[in-house]
């Protein structure tokens, strides 16, 4: 491989990370997606328990372990794809990307989902977790403070572009440092940035 | 560059995990801070730390992994100095991580319960080790740094 070659795997423009970005975002997206339904669909269906490990709390927790790997993914499709020289900062910026394609797709399924789907997802999964939250053994006040603060969330967080504003930054991050993590082991060799 | 870039983004990251506590709020969620971690966090009240009496925007392993993030990427700084390439930092993170498997799952499958402050410290564990894990990428071959 001649010097050029080399300068030109080292300076990568976006449509040399889309690819990479987009298939592993994609890919996640569609995984968060189907497991918050999962998890949303059995939580509508089950009786209430009282208990905080309810299938939406496990849900949370899945759907944010598996979203935090994908950086660590696409640069590694990145590394097989395009080139397996990657700098530093070019994995923070695949990570980056991923995080928030990984967003936008998602509350674009989510819509679409509750748009033609199931119009009333939304308010099932807020009744049957406030039935849960009412079967809890703890005081009343404590109940009537949980059911007003998922009520507010609920209220403030639902519009399509605030979802996208408010998810991009941490899910994004969360990306960033995987796909730090994945130039370390991925990438063929260390670069000066 | 990017260190100081994720380093300025991290301290955000914890200044606004704190909630609406720090930011002058009565409540977190449904405060622009809870918003923003919505997607990642469960958020329940009873598994999470009160900052100024008021709920955090994020439950306690969420922070500790936050905090732990900020805190190894502060560390970075003088491990690119103090540790060579040879310490098993890539073995801390696994530790981390299986450690934070068996935490969740005993406490699921209720062979004990967890605190608050022990899912903060194992959270806080993990962030640490994740940033750890990248020092040697700031490291030259001739043990300069590249912050």
């Amino acid at each position: 491989m001649n010097e050029e070659e080399i300068k030109q795997e080292e300076n990568f423009s976006f449509n040399d990370y889309w690819p990479s970005v987009g298939i592993v975002g994609t890919i996640f997206s569609l995984i968060s997606f189907v497991v918050g339904l999962f998890f949303g669909y059995q939580q509508i269906n089950s009786e209430p328990t009282g208990s905080f490990f309810s299938p939406i709390m496990l849900s949370g927790v899945v759907v944010c372990l598996v979203t935090a790997v994908a950086g660590l993914l696409a640069v590694w499709h990145f590394t097989r794809e395009v080139s397996p020289k990657l700098k530093l900062g070019q994995g923070a910026i695949i990570g980056f990307l991923t995080g928030a394609v990984i967003v936008v797709i998602s509350v674009i399924l989510n819509e679409l989902w509750i748009m033609l789907i199931d119009p009333e997802y939304t308010q099932k999964i807020m009744d049957s977790t406030i039935a849960n939250i009412e079967a809890m053994d703890m005081p009343d006040s404590a109940k009537d403070d949980m059911i007003d603060a998922m009520a507010d969330s609920m209220e403030t967080g639902q519009s399509f572009f605030r979802q996208i504003f408010w998810g991009i930054p941490v899910t994004g991050l969360l990306n960033l440092i995987t796909g730090l993590l994945g130039v370390k082991f991925f990438a063929e060799k260390e670069e000066t940035f | 560059m990017l260190y100081f870039t994720v380093l300025g983004a991290l301290i955000c990251l914890v200044l606004i995990s704190l909630g609406g506590g720090f930011w002058g709020a009565e409540k977190s969620i449904g405060h622009w801070t809870g918003n923003m971690f919505r997607g990642v966090c469960h958020q329940l009240p009873d598994r999470s730390f009160m900052f100024n009496d008021v709920q955090m925007a994020v439950n306690s392993r969420c922070f500790g992994i936050f905090s732990g993030l900020l805190s190894g990427w502060i560390l970075i700084a003088a491990a690119v100095f103090l540790m060579n390439k040879k310490y098993p930092i890539l073995w801390f993170l696994l530790l981390a991580v299986i450690i934070q498997i068996i935490d969740y799952s005993g406490n699921l499958f209720q062979l004990w319960e967890n605190t608050n402050h022990s899912r903060a410290v194992l959270g806080w564990v993990l962030g640490l080790a994740a940033s750890l894990a990248v020092f040697d990428q700031f490291q030259t071959d001739n043990k300069s740094t590249k912050l």
